[in-house]
């Protein structure tokens, strides 16, 4: 028996126009596009063609797109590569901990958001370097601030993918793949032709990371965006009427619930008070349900999230959703019921 | 009263207070003692959740006041 069971997790399955043609793709795109033999030249006119697809719908320049196996790099290419000595790097305290990271090499100022989530740009100056989370990841929270007249913008869109423009004054911007349904361990990061950004890394000739990318797997990815975009048009709605009913079922049928201020359609952080999230994740996925976590007790390093505790969102008994374009209302009407019902099981 | 949750992890350390202030008079005062790093976020959160008092005192302890019953 085959089972199809609903995935709440925040990985999408590779895009069915990519899985088709992935065989394919590896038949012609094994060449080095950069050789001057005939198949690196077909190589070559498949990379040009996928960096324009990304172009059009990032909104960047083809010439400003480079490509990343290991899309976390781009945090510290994107954020280290618009420092300097005498610069600080600004962040907040709901970015991602490879920023906090990258914060420990530099002069360096974390801002705490509001409860809702919402950073206060207005302290800026024009030595700081800024990075901005279009999107949150955990929670789905859209930063409305734009930092404006600051030496340098890094972009986090690797959770809003195609859905939250650039602002005009960006930087540097890094997208992940699997956001647009796309192969996982792709990266895209641009350089806008305006910043003033020199190669953190050790590195050849004008090369941004030290490569190959796989140009299978780029390919891939373009033929997602392009399908994915497409796909998101006629789903949006039904995307966001689940999302409208999971908060509804949650604040009005289970009781101590906690539920983490929002904005993306396709993201929810929910928390229970006095459960165990191990204990409830495990539940879940015995039941046939994959859902992430934010709880210490699920967390590798035994550490509540970052998130949820600088919004003051409960820890504890937390799950994380991922609406997904394939997610159906049948599917979670069921999901719903089988959460209420396991977390009672939890709470004894 | 002193409840010690030293090396109990979430959500113990907030079950344990739940029942603990279960059956006491509202004002009752509770001294939790806990370093589970889910405890700060979580106690304030809880708090605000059912309408009960949380503060953060000297290292892992915490003033807890029942406010509602």
């Amino acid at each position: 028996m085959v089972s199809i069971t609903p995935n709440f997790q925040s990985e999408p399955r590779l895009h069915e126009a990519a899985r088709i043609a992935l065989p394919h793709i590896f038949e012609a795109a094994w060449p080095d596009p950069a050789k001057l033999g005939i198949d690196s030249k077909s190589a070559a006119l498949l990379l040009n063609e996928a960096r324009e697809t990304f172009s059009s719908h990032l909104g960047v320049r083809s010439d400003e797109i480079n490509f990343l196996g290991e899309p976390n790099l781009g945090f510290h290419l994107g954020l280290s590569g618009l420092m300097s000595a005498q610069k600080r790097l600004v962040y907040s305290n709901v970015d991602r901990m490879e920023i906090f990271a990258v914060s420990e090499n530099h002069s360096s100022e974390m801002l705490s958001v509001s409860k809702t989530g919402q950073t206060d740009f207005s302290g800026l100056t024009a030595s700081d370097v800024v990075s901005l989370q279009l999107c949150n990841r955990e929670t789905g929270i859209i930063q409305s601030g734009r930092p404006e007249n600051v030496s340098g913008l890094f972009i986090d869109a690797t959770a809003s993918g195609t859905r939250i423009k650039l602002p005009e004054n960006w930087s540097t911007a890094l997208w992940d793949s699997s956001t647009w349904a796309g192969p996982s361990g792709i990266g895209i990061f641009a350089v806008s032709k305006n910043a003033n950004w020199k190669n953190p890394l050790p590195h050849l000739d004008g090369r941004i990371n030290p490569g190959p990318t796989s140009l299978p797997l780029i390919v891939a990815s373009a033929l997602a965006i392009d399908s994915w975009v497409a796909d998101e048009k006629n789903l949006a709605a039904k995307i966001a009427a689940i999302n409208g009913d999971i908060r509804k079922y949650i604040s009005s049928n289970i009781p101590d619930s906690d539920i983490a201020p929002g904005g993306a359609d396709h993201l929810i952080s929910a928390s229970f008070l006095y459960v165990n999230a191990e204990q409830l994740v495990t539940a879940l996925a015995d039941k046939g349900y994959s859902v992430d976590s934010g709880s210490a007790c699920s967390a590798a390093n035994m550490q509540p999230s970052h998130v949820l505790a600088a919004l003051g969102v409960l820890t504890q008994g937390n799950i994380r959703l991922t609406i997904h374009h394939a997610t159906t209302f049948e599917d979670v009407k069921t999901f719903l019921e089988i959460l209420s019902q396991t977390i009672s099981e939890c709470r004894g | 009263m002193i409840l010690d949750c030293l090396g109990k992890r979430c959500p113990l350390p907030v079950i344990e207070l739940a029942k603990a202030l279960a059956d006491k008079p509202i004002g009752f005062k509770v001294t939790l003692l806990s370093d589970d790093p889910a405890s700060a976020p979580d106690l304030v959160a809880w708090a605000r959740m059912t309408g009960n008092s949380a503060e953060t005192g000297e290292q892992n302890t915490f003033q807890i006041t029942k406010l509602t019953n």
